[in-house]
């Protein structure tokens, strides 16, 4: 496979999928690579021992890490801290220090080109040293699985059909390990007062619990809004005075405003003079009619339906007469209406003794 | 009868500001005129004597009546009684007479209607357009003298509505003057002028700085509304207590107009669903090409003859009716009657059933026993209701058929047996509107099916 030339975008890529890899949490616990650590501070990427050149970025990467730990540990302690490369710009400057010793660098290297040179250079050398190592740290038959990410997959197809064809297990690139860290101890590991506050103050979380806080109070004030600041309903039975005080051929509105009905004593429903309550209640959509004592009729406001006195429907598009609710002579004497019966006419109700009574 | 003092200085005062801004726009029309209308012809000189006379003078002329008009109304500052620049009463009373019965006033929206589509080509014209507009503001100038006029279009509810008449007004001109062009353009084989004169802009920048303009400027228009005309607030709600007249909000005027001759339960719930759906459908049933993208009457008559007939008669038309005439008890009164909450209107309604068994058959109305069984009772009702079941069913099963072998007969034809089904039906619902009404008028018909026993009244 040819080496290409990786733009900067594509190697700051990878370098950033290593480090989620494999840089700043622990190791993933395979045990070749963490036995391999300790002995090989720097772990091959190039599995071949003719020292060729490393494969892909991520294996120049990985070796750039791992010589700038190796040599940084030793040569450079006057350093404040020497941890492990977190950063691409901590790759980059330790292949830079790498190359500067170099001689083949000579002048510090200037462009991302000088610095791959170098890093390969670098991982080369190391590749060609200890190439036992690395062969080691990878079994063959975890090879595919373990290989990192950053291989491409042509790279595995490659090996694999290699392994088919020679019968020898495959000689893969190792996973590029992130390298033991030699001060350990620097990296301050999270307590779990500090785990929780890092879950809790996630955007994702905070967002999540701001909406639900918004969406129960929402819920809170729904509920507010099912209970309204009103009157409760008034009792369904009360009394309306004597019979008396309702002469013939009238309506009295006085309790039309407060409890909605209408009473009347006329005998023009079946001739008998009768005294009965009417429920103010348009039998087309529910508006409250008003009585035209001029025009002897209910008359809607809403669309204009006409009832005559004895509530039938007559005008307009009220489809039934007006309803009428209980009256009865209480055994005080009183009239007693009771709003909870209702008697409508269309299904022969107003025969029904509770919907009037009789007088005179 | 007069029960009010008709005007006050203010309201003489605020109209001659009215027709300060439109002698002013006048003034404008006739500098527009100088530029485009040339000048009179060789008739006018021979009658009148003068040669060479542009006919912008004509309108430089009114627009000085105008300004002198507004003079007059804004130098009065006492004696409003005597104020002489009102309506005829004539003229109130011939208008009274045409708007206060249900009947005359849908033949004159319906004749205006058939003359906004007639003379599509002349009222478009801008002289012509303009001058109605100029009638249209003096019609209201003029009427604003009547209290009972002013008392209900001056209403800080109604004036909206007013505002409305002129959008949709003048969206109904934009309509017919694109087509105007559109039409003699494809006769003449061109393309259309949106095709042609690529008219199409660019979403970014044009598109959107034109709705952020008309954003701001709406609501600058919106605020400005809201300070100076102050929405009225009523009493507190009650159960037990309608105004007088109740009215719903505007938008939802042309639903109770209907709901005056339907049962709630049509008009409230299904003819709504089914106007809903019916515009939904619209281009799913629209089977003509011609028209994709611009503007053009002549190729699409029957579908824009049909929308706009459910639009400015059955729609624009009975909201007017609903704010303006309708009044106390649901009555209609003229636009300068005064609201007597007794004035009398004798109806008597009767359902068709009434009808068939008391007149026709002289018989009484088969009434259900309500101890029988709900079978035997169910039978007494379809007994009772069969003519107008029948009336029913056949409107809408035997009608269809009928128009696809007659007047659709191309239609179906081109349309398919569903697409012409689905057209038909939502046709036959619109007309189901002005044939209730029509009913109602002539034979004092309230339902044609009245079951009351399961609120099943149509």
């Amino acid at each position: 496979m040819a080496d290409k030339k990786l733009t900067t975008e594509e190697i700051l890529a990878l370098a950033r999928k290593q480090k989620a890899g494999g840089g700043a949490e622990t190791p993933p616990a395979e045990a070749p690579s963490s036995e391999a650590a300790p002995e090989s501070p720097a772990p091959a990427p190039a599995p071949k021992p003719a020292g060729n050149a490393p494969k892909s970025t991520a294996d120049i990467l990985a070796a750039a890490r791992a010589q700038a730990t190796a040599k940084s540990a030793p040569a450079e302690e006057s350093k404040a801290s020497p941890v492990a490369p977190k950063s691409t710009a901590d790759i980059l400057a330790a292949a830079r220090s790498q190359g500067a010793t170099k001689p083949a660098g000579g002048a510090a290297p200037k462009s991302t080109a000088d610095i791959l040179a170098a890093a390969r250079a670098a991982g080369g050398a190391a590749a060609s040293l200890k190439p036992k190592a690395a062969a080691e740290s990878a079994p063959a038959a975890k090879a595919p699985a373990a290989a990192p990410a950053g291989l491409g997959v042509k790279d595995m197809v490659a090996a694999v059909k290699q392994a088919q064809q020679g019968g020898a297990p495959p000689k893969l690139p190792a996973k590029p390990v992130a390298p033991k860290l030699p001060a350990k101890q620097a990296v301050p590991r999270r307590g779990i007062l500090a785990t929780l506050a890092a879950i809790t103050i996630s955007p994702f979380t905070l967002g999540w619990t701001s909406l639900g806080g918004v969406l129960g109070l929402w819920g809170l004030a729904m509920a507010r809004f099912l209970m309204p600041n009103m009157v409760r309903e008034l009792p369904s039975k009360f009394t309306v005075g004597s019979p008396s005080d309702y002469p013939p051929g009238t309506v009295s509105e006085k309790y039309t405003a407060s409890r909605g009905i209408w009473i009347v004593n006329t005998d023009q429903y079946n001739g008998k003079p009768l005294l009965y309550a009417l429920a103010s209640v348009c039998t087309h959509l529910g508006c409250t009619p008003s009585w035209l004592a001029g025009e002897q009729k209910f008359k809607c406001p809403c669309h204009g339906s006409g009832f005559y006195i004895t509530g039938i429907n007559f005008e307009g598009p009220a489809p039934r007469p007006l309803e009428r609710v209980g009256l009865s002579v209480a055994p005080s004497g009183l009239l007693e209406v009771d709003k909870s019966v209702k008697f409508q006419e269309e299904l022969g109700q107003w025969s029904d003794g509770k919907s009037f009574v009789e007088v005179g | 009868m007069n029960h009010h003092p008709d005007l006050t200085v203010g309201v003489i005062q605020g109209l001659g500001w009215l027709y300060l801004l439109l002698g002013v726009a006048n003034a404008f029309w006739a500098a527009r005129s100088l530029r485009r209308d040339g000048y009179f012809g060789q008739t006018f000189e021979k009658i009148t004597g003068f040669e060479h006379i542009p006919k912008a003078f004509v309108w430089a002329g009114y627009s000085a009546l105008l300004m002198m008009v507004a003079f007059a109304h804004l130098a009065t500052h006492s004696d409003a009684a005597d104020f002489m620049i009102r309506l005829p009463e004539w003229f109130k009373d011939s208008v009274d007479m045409v708007v206060a019965n249900p009947i005359s006033y849908f033949v004159f929206s319906m004749t205006l209607f058939i003359l906004i589509v007639l003379l599509r080509n002349w009222w478009v014209e801008p002289t012509v357009a303009w001058s109605l507009l100029n009638l249209s503001v003096l019609f209201l100038c003029l009427s604003m003298t009547d209290y009972d006029f002013r008392q209900i279009v001056g209403k800080p509810d109604n004036v909206p509505i007013v505002a409305m008449l002129y959008l949709v007004a003048f969206f109904t001109w934009l309509y017919f003057y694109k087509c105007r062009e559109n039409d003699a353009r494809l006769e003449q084989g061109l393309q259309p002028a949106e095709k042609e004169l690529g008219e199409s802009v660019l979403v970014w920048p044009d598109l959107v700085y034109s709705e952020m303009i008309c954003m701001l400027l709406i609501a600058a228009i919106l605020i400005l509304w809201g300070v100076a005309l102050p929405a009225p607030l009523e009493e507190p709600a009650s159960a037990v207590k309608t105004p007088n007249p109740s009215k719903a909000p505007w938008y939802f005027l042309g639903l109770q107009e209907m709901l005056v001759y339907f049962d709630p339960w049509m008009a409230g719930v299904v003819l709504p669903t089914v106007i809903l759906g019916g515009l939904m459908a619209i281009p799913y049933i629209d089977f003509n090409k011609v028209g994709n993208g611009y503007y053009v009457f002549n190729k699409r008559k029957f579908a824009v003859i049909t929308f706009l007939f459910g639009f400015l008669p059955l729609w624009v038309g009975m909201i007017v009716l609903g704010t303006f005439i309708r009044g106390p008890n649901w009555n209609m009164f003229g636009l300068y009657e005064y609201w007597d909450v007794h004035k009398l209107e004798v109806l008597n309604n009767v359902n068709l059933s009434d009808k068939f068994w008391l007149d026709f058959m002289h018989q009484p109305l088969p009434r259900p026993d309500s101890s029988a069984p709900f079978l035997t009772q169910l039978g007494v009702i379809l007994q009772r209701e069969w003519l107008g079941l029948v009336v029913i069913v056949g409107y809408f099963v035997a009608v269809p058929p009928l128009l696809a072998l007659t007047v659709f007969r191309k239609f179906f034809a081109r349309m398919g047996f569903l697409r012409f089904m689905v057209m038909a039906n939502l046709f036959l619902f619109m007309f189901s509107l002005p044939l209730k009404m029509a009913l109602r008028w002539s034979l004092n018909l309230k339902y044609i099916v009245a079951i009351p026993e399961f609120f099943f009244n149509i």
